[in-house]
Formats: C-alpha cells, sequence, structure tokens
C-alpha cells in the first residue's frame, strides 16, 4: 500500500512536468494549428541556459524564470520568421509539421554542436523530505508539482477572465470571425507566441530540476509524453491538457512501480491509441476539413 | 586503391539499401499520401527478425545476447523473413494508424510510435537484447563463395543493386497499375475517389502493407551487410533523412528517388564518416543533422517539388473493351484490389442507358449502369482527378 501511494506521489510529480509542457503546447497547437515539433529543441535550450545560470549561482526560482523567458524569446523569434514564412506560402500541415521537425533537428544538434556531445548534470539541491500520507516527497518535488498547480491556474484565469483570453478562444474557434469582429489577430497570435514558449521554456527547467542532468536530447525525450498529453486531453484545452498528463503520469508510474519499467512509457501509447480509436471527434479529419495554418 | 574500393563499395551497399527505403516510402506518401512517420520502426523489424533467424536459437540465460525468433535459416530465407516481419508490423499499426485522421496527427502519432517501440526494445533486453542489440551476424554465403573480402563486399553490392532494379520495376508498375491510380485519386480527392467506390482506409492500409514489406526487406539487406542491429541504428531522425530525400528527389517520381538518395543520406550523411574527423568526436554528426534539417526547409522554400518532379500520368488506352492490364502489372493489380469496385475502363463507344462497365464488374460485384453523359475520352482512362486532364 505504501509503495502504491509513493508510486502515486511520484506520478503526481512526472504529471506536473508534462502538464506544464503539454499547456503550453496546446494552446499554440488549438490557436495557430501549427503541431510544433520543434518545441523539445526550445525546451533543451532552455535546459541548457538553466543549467547555465545553476552554474553561476543564481537560485532557482530566477533560473525558472530565465529558462522561460528564454523560451519565450526563441519561440516568437521561430514563430515570427520561420513559420510565419512557410504559412505565408501556403505550405499545408503536413509539410508545416517536418518543417518544425527541421528546425528540431536545426536546434537540437546547434545544441549539440555546442555543448560538445555530453551530459551534464546539475546540483540543485532537493532539499528537505516532507511526507504527505504515506509518500515521500522532496522538496523540489514540491516545487513541482506547486509550479504545475500555478500555471494550471494562472492559465485558466488568463484565458476566462481577461480580455486576452477572450480574444485567444475566439480566433482559436474561427480566426477569420474574430479578426473581422477587430480582435488584433495579428498581436494575438504573438502573445500565444510568447506564452507557450515561455511554458515550454518552465517544462524544460522543471524536467532537469527533477531529472539532474540535461543533454542535447533531453528535450526530445520528453517531448512525445507532451504531445500525447497535448492530443489526448483535446487540442487547445489546458483542462484536457493538465487531465491526461495526470493519467500518463500515474500510468507510467503505476507501470514501472508494478515491476513493468521497459514498458511505462508504451502506456503513453496505448491510451493514444485507445483514444484515436474511441473518441475520434476533433480528431478525424472530416471534423477538421477546415483547418489551416494561422499565423 | 583497397581502401577506396572498400570505401566505394560500402557506400553502393547503403545507397542500393536507402534507395529501397525511398521507394518504399514514396510508394506510401509519394502516391497514397500516408505518412508514415514510423518508417524506420519497419525497416528495423526486417532488420531485426532477419538477424535473429540467421543467428541460430537462443541459448538461453547463460548466452550473451537473448533474442526472439531465433532459427538457422539459409540465404535467402531471412530476406523473406525480414519483409514478412515488416508487413506483419506494417498491418498491426496500420490498422489505426491510415484511418482519415488529420495529416499532422497521423504524423505525430507515427512519430509516438517509433519512439515508444525504439524505448520497448532497447529497455527490454528479452526482446532483441536491449541496448546492445544482436551482433556477430554471419554474411551471407561469404564461406560458401570463398572471396577476400573486398571482392565480397562488391558482389554483395551487386546482389543489392539486382534487388533494386527488379524492386524499381516492381514499384513503378505497381504505381502505374489501377492500384497506383486508385492511390493517387484517394491521395489527391478522397471524396470523390469514395464517391467512385475506392475504399481509402483499406487501400491506404494495402499501400502500408506493401511498403512495410520492402522496409523490412531493405533492412535486412542491410543487418546482413553490417553484421549487427542496435536501437542506436533506428532513431525517428532516420524516417527524417528519407523525407527529405524524398523531397529532394521530388515526391512522387521513383526516379527523382535515385538522386534523393544520392544526395541526402549519401553524400551529406554517410560519405563525410570516412574523412578524418574535425573538431571533438560527434562535432561531423552534428554539422550533417543540421544539414539536413536545412536541407528540408530549404527545398520546401525553393523547390517544393523537388529536383525530379512528379511526372502527369497518361493511363494507357486498354484493348477493345476489355480491362486491359497484362503482364506483372495486371497481375499485381488484380492480387491487390480483390473484390473492390474500381474505376473499370469502359467501352469506348458511348452507348445508350444501362451498359454495364466491363472487367471486374463480372465477379460478383454490383455493376453500376453508365451515365451516357460521361464522356467516353475520360471515361475510357479510367483515372479520376486532375492528373489525367
Amino acid at each position: 500500500m505504501n509503495v502504491f501511494v509513493q508510486t502515486l506521489g511520484f506520478g503526481v510529480v512526472s504529471a506536473s512536468i508534462i502538464a506544464v509542457g503539454a499547456m503550453g503546447f496546446t494552446i499554440q497547437f488549438g490557436l495557430t494549428n501549427v503541431l510544433n515539433l520543434s518545441f523539445g529543441g526550445v525546451m533543451t535550450v532552455s535546459a541548457f541556459v538553466a543549467y547555465l545560470t545553476e552554474q553561476s549561482g543564481i537560485n532557482i526560482w530566477l533560473c525558472l524564470v530565465l529558462g522561460g523567458v528564454a523560451g519565450a524569446v526563441l519561440t516568437i523569434f521561430l514563430g515570427r520568421t520561420v513559420f510565419k514564412v512557410y504559412a505565408r506560402r501556403g505550405t499545408r500541415l503536413f509539410e508545416m509539421v517536418m518543417v518544425t521537425l527541421a528546425l528540431g533537428l536545426v536546434i537540437e544538434y546547434a545544441v549539440d554542436a555546442v555543448s560538445r556531445d555530453q551530459i551534464y548534470s546539475l546540483s540543485f539541491p532537493e532539499g528537505a523530505s516532507y511526507h504527505i500520507g504515506a509518500a515521500t516527497l522532496t522538496e523540489s518535488q514540491l516545487i513541482i508539482v506547486g509550479i504545475g498547480i500555478a500555471v494550471f491556474v494562472g492559465l485558466e484565469r488568463l484565458l476566462h477572465m481577461t480580455r486576452l483570453g477572450k480574444a485567444l478562444r475566439a480566433m482559436a474557434v474561427d480566426p477569420g470571425l474574430a479578426r473581422s469582429c477587430g480582435i488584433p489577430t495579428n498581436r494575438i497570435v504573438n502573445a500565444t507566441w510568447l506564452i507557450s514558449g515561455f511554458l515550454c521554456g518552465v517544462a524544460g527547467v522543471i524536467y532537469v530540476l527533477n531529472a539532474l542532468s540535461v543533454s542535447y536530447t533531453t528535450g526530445v525525450i520528453f517531448l512525445p509524453s507532451i504531445i500525447a498529453a497535448a492530443i489526448l486531453g483535446g487540442v487547445g484545452s489546458p483542462r484536457g491538457a493538465v487531465l491526461a498528463a495526470l493519467m500518463l503520469g500515474l500510468v507510467t508510474q503505476l507501470v514501472a512501480a508494478a515491476g513493468f519499467s521497459a514498458y511505462s512509457s508504451i502506456a503513453a501509447f496505448g491510451v493514444l491509441v485507445v483514444v484515436l480509436l474511441s473518441r475520434p471527434s476533433g480528431v478525424l479529419s472530416a471534423a477538421a476539413r477546415k483547418v489551416e495554418l494561422t499565423l | 586503391m583497397g581502401h577506396f574500393s572498400f570505401y566505394l563499395s560500402t557506400l553502393v551497399v547503403y545507397f542500393g539499401i536507402d534507395l529501397l527505403s525511398a521507394w518504399s516510402l514514396n510508394l506510401q506518401y509519394g502516391y497514397a499520401g500516408v505518412i508514415n512517420f514510423a518508417f524506420i520502426v519497419f525497416q528495423a523489424a526486417g532488420a531485426y527478425v532477419a538477424g535473429a533467424v540467421v543467428l541460430g536459437p537462443d541459448t538461453g540465460p547463460n548466452s550473451y545476447e537473448h533474442y526472439i525468433l531465433g532459427a538457422r535459416l539459409p540465404f535467402p530465407l531471412p530476406l523473406l523473413a525480414g519483409a514478412l516481419a515488416g508487413a506483419v508490423l506494417s498491418a498491426v499499426i496500420g490498422l489505426f494508424a491510415v484511418r482519415r485522421i488529420r495529416r499532422d496527427y497521423q504524423a505525430a502519432v507515427m512519430l509516438i510510435v517509433s519512439l515508444i517501440l525504439l524505448q520497448v526494445v532497447g529497455n527490454d533486453v528479452h526482446i532483441f537484447n536491449g541496448q546492445n542489440g544482436i551482433t556477430g551476424i554471419p554474411r551471407p554465403l561469404q564461406t560458401a563463395l570463398g572471396l577476400s573480402l573486398p571482392d565480397y563486399q562488391w558482389v554483395y553490392a551487386l546482389w543489392v543493386l539486382a534487388i533494386c532494379v527488379v524492386l524499381y520495376v516492381v514499384v513503378e508498375r505497381l504505381s502505374r497499375s489501377s492500384w497506383g491510380r486508385s492511390l493517387r485519386a484517394i491521395r489527391d480527392q478522397e471524396d470523390a475517389a469514395a464517391a467512385l467506390g475506392l475504399n481509402g482506409t483499406l487501400l491506404r492500409l494495402e499501400v502500408f502493407i506493401v511498403g512495410g514489406a520492402i522496409a523490412g526487406l531493405s533492412g535486412a539487406l542491410l543487418v546482413e551487410f553490417i553484421g549487427a542491429w542496435s536501437p542506436g541504428a533506428w532513431g525517428y531522425a532516420e524516417t527524417f533523412v528519407i523525407f527529405t530525400a524524398l523531397l529532394v528527389g521530388g515526391v512522387g517520381n521513383n526516379r527523382g528517388m535515385l538522386l534523393g538518395t544520392l544526395i541526402v543520406p549519401i553524400i551529406v550523411l554517410e560519405a563525410p564518416s570516412f574523412l578524418p574527423t574535425i573538431g571533438y568526436p560527434g562535432l561531423i554528426d552534428a554539422i550533417e543533422w543540421m544539414i539536413v534539417g536545412l536541407a528540408w526547409m530549404g527545398f520546401l522554400l525553393v523547390r517544393p517539388r523537388g529536383l525530379l518532379p512528379e511526372r502527369r500520368f497518361r493511363a494507357p488506352r486498354p484493348a477493345a473493351g476489355v480491362g486491359a492490364r497484362h503482364g506483372l502489372a495486371g497481375w499485381v493489380a488484380r492480387t491487390f484490389t480483390l473484390g473492390r469496385p474500381e474505376l473499370a475502363p469502359v467501352a469506348p463507344v458511348a452507348p445508350a442507358i444501362g451498359v454495364v462497365a466491363p472487367g471486374r464488374a463480372s465477379n460478383g460485384e454490383a455493376t453500376a449502369p453508365v451515365s451516357p453523359a460521361v464522356p467516353p475520352a475520360g471515361a475510357r482512362s479510367g483515372t479520376v482527378g486532375s492528373e489525367e486532364q
């Protein structure tokens, strides 16, 4: 029983990490329809920024902010330059996915070249251990869960209680109509890049905070869970992304605790397949026929 | 000179194997629009199975490598086993992955499939020996031929090229057959094609399996050449390389694949590995991958149809009144289209109402009366959409 509760605790921690990334991924994907596989590369860059700031002795919170800002700056730069160029040329959905993947590869291997193909370990203090029921979590793990909750609450409030959020949701439903209602769509897209980039950066930082090592593959390893959570939760829905992340995190840890650690990540895959087969609305192309890139 | 000959023969083998991969993916993506982002998984399946069926049975807990499907099959059978493995895995994955879902979702789902399978095979040592992979796979007929290694390399290169020639004929014929035309029809106008009675999902599943078999064959050829196979050989980025070769060569053009394969996997990725290293180990690799990524982005911007764009295909005129599919193409097309109503060629004379389409219509399919309003010239061609006109 204790093992079970402990596993649930670890599941919530990994769910928090996935959720932060998936929330960033899903609002950007929902608004622009770019399935952005360069997200992993940006996450790696932020993780390295966190590593460098940690090396220079800056505290963990500033580390988080700097990592997030790095993600936001890089993402809006890519969005305004690279993605916009292809969108203007009428690049179709799949080719755009490949552009983002190519970009992800370029970033990944640029980081590889700069980091001299090495794995770097971080020495964040894990802090004291806390007992919550039968589960024992370290301070940094609790911080990660706290960040996950804070991001979720903040994003929900932003989407449902501010003008920006209203405009964002309107654009996600119908960009053309939103524009004719006087919503400055260009600025909203920019805001989306910034928010999703920031969350992407924060996700990268808390991922290394938990894993305590960083290499050029960090983001790429982490990306599939994020995409799975975003698709599973319904594109453009932070609530769905959080629920899906919780499910993925718990399932992954439970399967690992049951002694099938090799198969822990296949759970994510299995769940995604089940969803594709059973809940096709929004996923089937007939329902999403008019989908175009919005940049 | 000896070194150079060795180097060249190795490159020729890789070229042939990558060419098979490119044709396989071109069949799936170029002709049918199936985004097989797990392509490398099917090649890996072929490689693992072909390797395991040569290595002999796993000798149990004391063996230094563990794998399933151990056997000792004689020479050509491992290749067939590899192709079969690719086809079977394609059928399993294709059952859920080729449904009519958004194209970017399909890409993401395939990518996840690829990454997850990589993790499972890498972490579970009981399937194919985990991260270490299977090693010590003997080269086929090396002792029987009794050649020196450089000579053997050239023999193997010729063998791979011979398979390429055969596969070129098969792939080209397949893509010109009525089956190939149906594929392009569902790729370009799925609704219109469905209205004509084509089952898009089934066609995609079929092309997925055919492509998977070719991918498995290419993996089998590769593993017999390099003698080992491990998760390091089939990262998702390898699939991206083949996609880039497609884009560079020209999506939907089998001859363009020659150029694309020569440029992307061979000149950019393989050839430099024989050059002296610069910087620290791994720097050249990093630069190569950045070039591949930039190649995709650049070609999409500057020359999205590739060096040799897809040709406008003209269907052959059928012999009078009969569905004119002769020889191999006819056989393959008939085999692959069993029991499906298809775009049967219509008799060249525009008749009165109620004429039955000949050809396949006779074996129990619903026979639709052909409206006289259909112009005979267009109807006769047996194809749909903008390709013909």
